[in-house]
């Protein structure tokens, strides 16, 4: 049984109920108040997001300032429940066009109800593809497909539509401009050791894709990535300076990439959803291109005094460059006064965080900078606890570079009235989690 | 749109009155907008509407408004009639006169030319839940499910599960079951398809134990027909659905091999969809379906490594925690596996603490040879963590370690830095750490003892670990000079010290060190026995007494008991049965892997509430017991700290109050007492035959103290055994939980049956014989353990359990008997050892 959702729950941090769909009978009125006593108003909570209470379980999730909780009374499948939440919650972005808070669902709860009585029925999960329902749930409700009364735009085979036979994409769209963006974003995780040593390194990438094209266009990508060039026995003619081929760790593609040919021919193929969508998804754990070095010397001089000591270097092309830079290098938490050098960006204490912030906006490849830092704490009575120093933290972006090296070799459309499409294709690598211990 | 009111109280409940003229106010509005049809009407109309649902959400009672929500719902507006419809199917539960006036308008929607309405209305009829309205249900669901368009076959074919809960008999007479079957087989629509498959599993799977028919029913949708058909559409299916019919084809018993790898086959590119849901589902498909061959069961743990990890890394946390269960439990089953990529399961920073836990489990899993040294140092970077419990559950992972590897030179080391960390949580952690690698590897006690002997009584305040400490101090007296005047000191400062399980060590080393040092430590003794004599906590007390008594009589024999030669211990045991494990294994991509346990002990009602209590014995009586013949004093020692300890870890370090230690006395009291007093009369029994009146007075006296005259009732002179007694798993485990022990003890298997005993089954099927049956086993040799029970044939129905531990190496079995009638007891043991001793010699 893949969910079999009793009742779900939308609560604020309070503990107030937002949104509460019951479905079926075998879970009391009461779930929520159980959820709020003995999970919420707890230590438990943020502790385990599965939890059982009385006969049964409790799977939530905290997205924004929302507790969204689904409950179940017999066994069912956590992975399904909670990716149904996040799918969920995308489709209520994409209804109210960007955030999902407690203001989004207390002035969209009519539309909210509607919507969860459309994706799922009696506890199981019916259809959540945005581009369908948005064919019959409108924003201003008064419309229906089947209406029989003439309307502007008629919306050929949306019954076949509505149960998510063809699924992404409808027929008979027309653009004046047929135009596809692609975006390959990139985020690397990084755990370097206090020594320098790289601990866990690995690179999380999607495609994203922005689609305007007109009719039943069939597109086709290729990637200079391992799997892609073999059987195309272009590994061996191509010239060898050409560029290295990536090894991709594991794939997986939208629900339009055809598996079937992906898998014999190679080739990503697909037709593509109308607008925006997530083309693939793919990790890389080996050869990766760490885009900066940072070199940490943190020195306690005494109990009160520390000196602080950053050095970054930037890795990449010398002709790119990275935007938003951040270093935070956690102080603890007695600090009084700082005082800093820097020789690009501004730096500064912050004590929310308890975490000097070094800010770059622009930062070119093949440089380096360097931060110097000079921290007073108070002398405090808990002098014997030393303190645990947790790691620094970077972000960044940088623009047209792949941490992974992935670059889009080809993208092909095919349209049977052979029209001229323009083709973008950028590149940005984030970072993910990049973490250096000191 | 006007934003619903701020709910008027923390926490409204359905019956209270606030809001009362809020809503007659909505009444009267409604009631005037009823009949209107100016063109501003429906507007306003969805105004008041609006504010009746954001009162129904917040739990404000607005049935009241009923009759006038139903005059108000003649709308051609699709929103208002769906805020209409959501009304009615949350109020006519408790309504049920009131929803026999919506019918007729949900009725004559079923026939409304619009297909969404037509379709949102069976889906509110059927919501209704009402069960004397379900003759006006079945029309419209047999229309519903001819009807035209998908939209509505798709609502009616749900519609009939809904049915089936309201009233089952009336779903199966109208054949409805039999209409979804064919529609399964013929829908063009996936969805219909799909909803038809989950309802009939799900009627299916809840008649099939009360009609035969049913189960065949439920077999034929398993059989290959049904599962190819499926499969071969697989594709049309949304993501959803496909996890259901994966869901199914797991379930499929495959005729062949080629019916393997053509299904896996097929599913292949299943493992690289977007949705990690249908990824765990594939898996489970694969994992299953190979489990009859090894060689491609191990190449599935190959291939679905890969998705596996990624599916980890992305999504939110809980999502990966959902991800981590499954890939934790796939460690846990075959550990060798993953030796290589124990870098994933490197903690980061940011990850929240259950993530971190499951993490830090799996690298323990997971250490070899190859990997111990990266994994040891990953560990310890974790013991300076600002989570301190994930910094305790990191020094522990690293003794785990210890105690699992042989070449534990680096990680003692190791251990042995983190005492001079100086943080008070570590140094306690390790503490216990080292004590346990003591037991195991004594060859290390000299660098240990060198290092735990700097270490300052004062900074040791957790009470297992003072514990951990004072266990060290008696058993290595001889090593440390300064054992005697610590322990001194730590004896003049008794009365601070609240924890009983402190104290009881206390006198144990006391004891110990008495015996290898005894000018340096007589004063410490004496002044030990004396606060223990004068202790108000009874196990205490008890043993204070025990121990001056025991001096009294004979010192060599106390030194006997107290501190005999010790054998390492080889394994420290596994806590869960191989069963249990088969079984969740089993129930792959489900709850069960995340909690851990078989689904049975956490939705039938029976199982939930004694599952609390089998962890507990668990804990109690096999939780980490040195499984070799060690000395049974110290067992019953270990026993109480491990109980304590395991409390403390459920319940927060809270233990220092002495209401804690109270609360810790009625638990340990019986068994350690028990185990105590038998152990006098063994122990006595065994060096000197010709004292066996001592023996029980010393029992007697100990037992009058506490007021339990048990064993001086005579016992029964005959006990005679109900052949056909019947107990369910589920009573079993609540009685263990609620009885005490009434006798612990050992005895000796014969070499005979020690030979027979190859499987469990062996001695099952041999106490049968004797009226003993057996109600769960395990364990492989050299460890058997049985849980046994039998029933009194006459009076009341008694029942007697038993716990049996028979070691095979050492040709013993350890025998716990808790009964009903303790009285008995003692007759029943009789019978269970002479049981015993004829098995393997007849």
């Amino acid at each position: 049984m893949p969910v079999a959702a009793s009742a779900i729950y939308f609560l604020n941090l309070r503990g107030d109920v937002l949104i509460n769909r019951l479905y079926r009978d075998d879970v009391g009125g009461n779930m929520v108040d159980a959820f709020r006593m003995h999970i919420m108003q707890t230590k438990e909570l943020g502790t385990c997001p599965v939890r059982q209470i009385g006969g049964c379980s409790f799977l939530y999730m905290r997205i924004s300032n929302v507790y969204i909780v689904i409950v179940v009374s017999k066994n069912a499948n956590v992975a399904c429940a909670f990716k149904f939440v996040v799918e969920a919650v995308a489709l209520f972005k994409s209804y109210f066009g960007g955030a999902f808070d407690e203001d989004a669902i207390r002035n969209n709860f009519v539309l909210i109800y509607e919507l969860l009585d459309e994706i799922m029925d009696f506890g199981y999960p019916q259809n959540l593809a945005p581009e369908i329902l948005k064919l019959y749930i409108t924003q201003e409700g008064v419309r229906s497909p089947f209406s029989s009364k003439p309307s502007d735009k008629p919306v050929p085979n949306a019954t076949l539509q509505v149960t998510g036979a063809v699924g992404w994409r409808r027929e008979g769209l027309l653009y004046k401009k047929n135009e596809v963006f692609l975006d390959i974003v990139e985020s690397v995780n990084l755990l370097m050791s206090s020594k320098g040593s790289v601990l866990r390194c690995d690179v999380t990438g999607k495609i994203l894709m922005k689609c305007f094209l007109s009719g039943m266009p069939d597109l086709k990508l290729g990637l200079n990535d391992k799997i892609g060039l073999e059987n195309e026995s272009q590994l061996k003619s191509r010239p060898i300076k050409s560029g290295k081929t990536i090894e991709l760790d594991d794939v997986t593609f939208h629900q339009c990439v055809n598996l079937t040919r992906f898998n014999s021919e190679k080739t990503v193929s697909f037709v593509p959803p109308d607008g925006e969508f997530e083309l693939m998804k793919y990790r890389i754990t080996e050869g990766v291109n760490l885009p900066f070095r940072v070199l940490p010397t943190i020195k306690e001089l005494g109990r009160t005094r520390m000196e602080v000591n950053v050095k970054v270097k930037s890795v990449f092309g010398a002709k790119m460059f990275a935007l938003g830079v951040v270093v935070k290098v956690p102080v603890p938490k007695q600090t009084a006064k700082t005082s800093f050098q820097v020789t690009s960006g501004r730096a500064k204490y912050n004590a929310s965080i308890d975490c000097l912030v070094w800010k770059i906006r622009k930062f070119p490849g093949q440089t380096e900078s360097t931060m110097s830092a000079e921290v007073e704490l108070i002398s405090t009575m808990a002098e014997k606890k030393s303190w645990t120093r947790p790691p620094i933290q970077m972000e960044f972006q940088v623009p047209m570079f792949t941490a992974s090296g992935l670059r889009v070799r080809f993208l092909k459309v095919w349209e049977k009235s052979g029209y001229n499409t323009v083709e973008w294709v950028r590149y940005i690598t984030k970072a993910g989690s990049y973490e250096i211990r000191c | 749109m006007a934003p619903p009111p701020a709910p008027p109280q923390k926490s409204p409940s359905p019956s209270q009155p606030s809001g009362k003229s809020e809503v007659s106010d909505l009444k009267l509005q409604l009631r005037q907008l009823a009949g209107s049809r100016a063109p501003g009407a429906d507007d306003s109309k969805r105004d008041l509407f609006k504010r009746v649902i954001s009162y129904m959400t917040v739990g404000i009672d607005v049935s009241a408004a009923f009759s006038e929500m139903v005059m108000c719902s003649a709308t051609s507006d699709i929103v208002l009639k769906k805020m209409c419809y959501l009304y009615v199917g949350n109020y006519a539960r408790c309504h049920p006169d009131l929803a026999l006036l919506t019918i007729n308008f949900l009725q004559k929607d079923c026939h409304d030319e619009d297909p969404m309405i037509r379709g949102l209305a069976l889906r509110s009829l059927c919501s209704l839940r009402v069960p004397n309205l379900v003759e006006y249900l079945v029309a419209p669901l047999g229309a519903g499910l001819k009807d035209g368009s998908s939209y509505v076959r798709m609502v009616a074919a749900v519609g009939v599960l809904k049915l089936y809960h309201i009233s089952a008999a009336t779903c199966l007479d109208s054949d409805f079951p039999a209409v979804l079957k064919s529609l399964m087989l013929t829908d063009p629509d996936a969805q219909v398809v799909a909803n038809c498959l989950f309802v009939l599993q799900e009627i299916w799977n809840l008649e099939a134990n009360k009609s035969e028919e049913a189960s065949r029913e439920r077999e034929t949708l398993l059989s290959k027909k049904i599962v190819y058909y499926i499969l071969n559409r697989i594709k049309e299916f949304n993501e959803w659905a496909q996890c259901l019919v994966l869901e199914l084809v797991a379930k499929y018993i495959p005729s062949d091999t080629d019916d393997i790898f053509d299904i896996m086959n097929l599913l292949e590119d299943r493992l690289q969809h977007a949705n990690g849901a249908v990824v765990l589902a594939t898996i489970k498909v694969f994992l299953h379906l190979t489990m009859s061959m090894t060689d491609v069961h191990q190449q599935v743990y190959e291939r679905i490594k890969a998705p596996l990890l990624t599916l980890v890394g992305s999504g939110s946390s809980e999502q990966s925690y959902a991800v981590l269960s499954h890939l934790h439990l796939l460690v846990m089953r075959a550990p060798m596996l993953f030796s290589s990529d124990y870098k994933h399961f490197y903690c980061q920073f940011s990850d929240p603490s259950y993530v971190k836990k499951l993490k830090l489990e799996m690298l323990t899993a997971i250490a070899n040879e190859s990997n111990t040294y990266e994994i040891v140092t990953e560990l310890c970077e974790y013991a300076g963590n600002v989570d301190v419990p994930i910094a305790r559950e990191s020094i522990r992972a690293v003794g785990k370690i210890a105690l699992q590897q042989y070449d534990v030179n680096a990680i003692v080391d190791r251990l042995l830095q983190f005492l001079e960390m100086e943080k008070d949580y570590v140094t306690a952690e390790t503490l216990v750490l080292v004590k346990d690698l003591l037991r195991k590897y004594p060859q290390w006690s000299h660098d240990c003892i060198a290092v735990v002997g700097n270490i300052s009584s004062k900074n040791v305040q957790e009470p297992k670990a003072k514990a951990a400490l004072i266990w060290m101090l008696g058993e290595y007296s001889q090593d440390m000079p300064d054992a005697p005047y610590i322990l001194e000191s730590l004896i003049e400062n008794w009365d601070e010290e609240n924890a009983a399980e402190v104290r009881l060590h206390l006198l144990t080393a006391a004891m110990k060190c008495f015996f290898k040092r005894p000018p340096e430590t007589q004063k410490a003794l004496g002044a030990a026995l004396a606060a223990g004599l004068a202790d108000s906590h009874q196990d205490v007390h008890d043993r204070a007494l025990f121990y001056y008594r025991l001096l009294q009589y004979d010192v060599s024999v106390a030194e006997r008991v107290v501190n005999p030669p010790k054998q390492a211990v080889s394994v420290f045991a596994d806590t869960q049965s191989s069963e249990i494990k088969d079984r969740i294994f089993d129930e792959f991509n489900s709850l069960s892997v995340v909690y851990q346990k078989p689904s049975y002990m956490f939705t039938d009602k029976e199982h939930r509430e004694p599952f609390e209590f089998s962890e507990e014995i668990g804990n109690l009586s096999l939780g980490q017991e040195p499984v070799g013949n060690s000395p049974r004093y110290d067992e019953s020692d270990k026993d109480l700290l491990l109980s304590t300890s395991e409390r403390e870890e459920n319940g927060g370090p809270s233990t220092n109050g002495p209401a804690a230690s109270g609360y810790s006395a009625p638990t340990d009291y019986n068994s350690s007492l028990v185990s105590l007093s038998s152990q006098t009369q063994s122990e006595t029994a065994i060096s000197d035959p010709g004292m066996p009146k001592y023996t029980s007075q010393m029992t007697l006296a100990i037992d009058d103290l506490l007021g339990l005259s048990v064993s001086a009732a005579p016992a029964p002179p005959s006990l005679k055994l109900n052949p056909k007694a019947a107990l369910d798993p589920g009573t079993f485990q609540r009685k263990w939980g609620q009885l005490a022990v009434s006798i612990s003890q050992d005895c000796s298997v014969s070499p005979q049956g020690i030979a027979a005993l190859t499987t469990p089954q062996a001695l099952i099927r041999h106490m049968q014989a004797s009226s003993i049956q057996c109600i769960a086993s395990g364990g492989q040799s050299p460890n058997f353990k049985f849980f046994f029970f039998a029933q009194k044939l006459d009076g009341p129905p008694l029942f007697f359990l038993v716990e049996c531990i028979v070691n095979t190496s050492s040709a013993k079995a350890q025998v716990k008997i808790k009964a009903d009638d303790a009285t008995a007891s003692e007759a029943f043991f009789g019978l269970f050892q002479s049981a015993l001793s004829k098995f393997g010699v007849l």
